[in-house]
């Protein structure tokens, strides 16, 4: 209590008796750029510095300073005085910060970046929540020093580990970024005794009471943003209901996957499905060919019967006029024409053949006609 | 000059005392138990300067904000015989300082007592509903109903349950190792399944391309017979016109046309001499001879 120490301070060895002028600008400016602390220099001692100073400034009284003149001491004293003064009457709001006056314990008003008027301990004490700063939380992550650098806890630690309403197990650890709600600093710092292990606490129930109502396939798939912003929901909801003072900002999933003893049953899954995929595109390569290989094929069918058909005809009609205009020239001499025909077509008929004439009438008794066919099938081999 | 100032001294410090212990600060997050003798006076739950006999009166300050408590976790059993780890965490505040003064004294002690009452609420609330409802569907209302339990049986401390949550409920070791064969079988299982759904479906877009292929080329064939019969149709319609106009004619016409046709070159024949065509080989004159 800072009575006691002005209770204590009636001695007069001072940093002001051992060191002159020197030691109270060594200490100064940090006691000035503190300005929340607690424990400024206080009035009674200031009073006992000034007359013991005055004491020895006066002529003949002390010859202390080594030949330092009055005036000098008296100045030095002054300005320690004014500074001393200064720094117990102010305070200094960071820009991050706010500053919460509290006179004897009763809070009674809120000061902005800057400097402000206060009265010195123990009339009025002053604190400096940060209130814009974002406060990152990690859950299921262990740090290895307090503070900065995280590493992701070991598999089968209990905080990552959380229950699925299907009674499966996912690894989940995510971020929880918070901050002291502007409009509500009291009740952060009245309200709550650990509002930072509070919110860790409320963080990790209500991730496990979301988690615990849903199935692990959409967990570990399409309901991230879900559970993010469901989380969110619940912690805010709690943490007002403890008028906690706590806005969370944001809840972000790091990892969300299976345990580590079963991620290869998983991992073999999604290989399943690929597979599932792949056979399917190669029976869908397989159907885009043949199927307009048949249709090429159709076309070829019905192309050569089109041009049959066309042939025939074709063909039917010109053999037809061709017998016709014959048979205009046949029916104005039939039979001469007949004849004519008939000899030509011999003609052109045996004129490629080998023929034999054999003439049974004509002594053709001793002749027996002999067919050689071995010699018939050599020809027709040898062709 | 120097007795004046030691005279100063020694009243300030007097003063100093006095007023260090006549007066206490109650901070805005805290409540003061004032006590004389021992006997409790009064209670102070105003933040601020208060005054009290320096002495004979002390003033016990108290918490007044929302307190930690986390109790160690416990293994609970469901009613459906399931295991289960639970661990929650309390929150309380001091409501009534003198009694909270009474029965646990500090804060030390509220854990000590308010601690057990916790887990046996926990326990026996748990213990009543299934493994399902306190993972997945009740969690919310069982906790609501615990944390009603435990202020009920608190209110003899002083203090307010403000809520008990349960911050993780997980299986036990040992029960986690069979979850796990239990989720690694889902897999195969589903893995398995996949791929079978994926034969299936390649052997179906496979067997349908076979048959809309075969059904276009039946299709094709079938019209092709159609086009080849309507060819040979008119063929026949063409030649019976023209055919039609004599057929004894057209008949031996054909008949020239087929022996030139199938007697092909080389084509070995025995022709006797009595036939048409060699009608004149031995006999010039026979046209003549008739007439």
């Amino acid at each position: 209590m800072p009575w006691n120490n002005q209770n204590g301070g009636g001695n007069n060895k001072g940093p002001w008796g051992n060191k002159g002028g020197g030691g109270p600008w060594g200490q100064g400016p940090s006691g000035g750029g503190g300005g929340g602390g607690n424990q400024p220099p206080d009035l009674e001692e200031l009073l006992k510095r000034s007359q013991d100073r005055l004491r020895k400034a006066m002529p003949g009284g002390g010859g202390g300073g080594g030949g330092i003149p009055g005036w000098a001491i008296m100045l030095i004293a002054t300005l320690g005085i004014a500074f001393t003064a200064f720094s117990a009457f102010t305070f200094r709001v960071n820009p991050d910060e706010v500053g919460i006056v509290m006179r004897f314990g009763q809070y009674v008003r809120r000061a902005d970046p800057g400097l402000h008027f206060r009265w010195p301990p123990p009339i009025e004490e002053v604190r400096f929540p940060k209130v814009t700063r974002q406060n990152t939380l990690q859950v299921g992550m262990r740090s290895v020093d307090r503070g900065r650098g995280f590493t992701t806890a070991p598999a089968g630690s209990e905080t990552s580990h959380m229950l699925t309403g299907d009674e499966n197990i996912v690894d989940i650890n995510f971020v929880v970024r918070w901050q002291i709600k502007n409009d509500r600093v009291q009740d952060y710092l009245f309200n709550i005794q650990n509002p930072e292990l509070t919110v860790e606490e409320v963080a990790e129930s209500a991730m496990r009471e979301i988690v615990g109502k849903m199935n692990i396939q959409p967990v570990l798939t399409e309901s991230r943003q879900k559970i993010e912003q469901d989380v969110q929901k619940l912690m805010q909801d709690v943490l007002d209901s403890y008028g906690a003072g706590v806005r969370v900002v944001e809840v972000q999933l790091q990892r969300v996957d299976p345990p580590q003893e079963v991620i290869d049953a998983f991992r073999d899954v999604q290989a399943a499905r690929a597979d599932k995929e792949r056979l399917q595109n190669e029976a869908a390569t397989y159907a885009n060919k043949i199927v307009p290989e048949a249709r090429g094929e159709a076309e070829r069918i019905l192309q050569a019967a089109e041009g049959y058909k066309q042939q025939t005809i074709a063909d039917a009609n010109g053999q037809a006029s061709r017998f016709l205009n014959v048979y205009e020239q046949y029916r104005k001499a039939p039979d001469l024409t007949r004849q004519r025909m008939y000899i030509e077509t011999m003609e052109r008929v045996l004129s490629q053949s080998d023929t034999i004439i054999l003439d049974q009438k004509a002594g053709g008794q001793g002749v027996v006609p002999y067919l050689p066919l071995d010699q018939l099938q050599k020809r027709t081999e040898g062709k | 000059m120097k007795a004046f100032f030691a005279t100063l001294l020694v009243a300030t410090g007097i003063a100093a005392a006095l007023a260090y212990l006549s007066f206490f600060i109650v901070k805005q997050n805290e409540q003061a138990l004032v006590l004389e003798f021992g006997r409790p006076v009064r209670i102070v739950d105003k933040p601020g300067l208060n005054w009290k006999y320096p002495v004979i009166q002390t003033a016990q300050i108290f918490d007044k904000r929302i307190l930690d408590l986390d109790t160690i976790p416990d293994e609970i059993i469901a009613a459906d015989q399931k295991r289960l780890r639970v661990d929650a965490f309390t929150r309380y505040r001091i409501t009534d300082p003198l009694k909270f003064f009474q029965a646990v004294g500090t804060e030390d002690g509220a854990r000590r007592t308010l601690g057990p009452i916790v887990n046996s609420s926990l326990k026996r609330v748990l213990a009543s509903v299934s493994f399902q409802d306190i993972v997945k569907d009740k969690r919310d209302e069982l906790m609501k109903r615990i944390a009603q339990q435990v202020n009920d049986e608190g209110k003899d401390l002083g203090v307010e349950v403000v809520d008990v949550r349960i911050k993780r409920a997980d299986l036990p070791q040992q029960n986690s190792k069979s979850v796990f064969d239990r989720m690694r079988t889902e897999r195969q299982r589903e893995a398995a399944e996949f791929r079978a759904q994926g034969t299936a479906e390649a052997n179906r877009i496979r067997a349908t391309a076979d048959r809309e292929a075969t059904i276009i080329k039946a299709e094709a064939t079938r019209k092709s017979e159609i086009l080849r019969g309507e060819g040979d149709g008119e063929r026949n319609r063409i030649f019976n016109e023209a055919y039609g106009r004599d057929p004894e004619f057209a008949r031996f016409y054909r008949q020239m046309q087929g022996y030139e046709a199938s007697f092909r070159p080389g084509t070995r024949m025995l022709l006797s001499p009595d036939s048409e065509f060699m009608r004149y080989l031995g006999n010039p004159g026979l046209g003549q001879t008739k007439k």
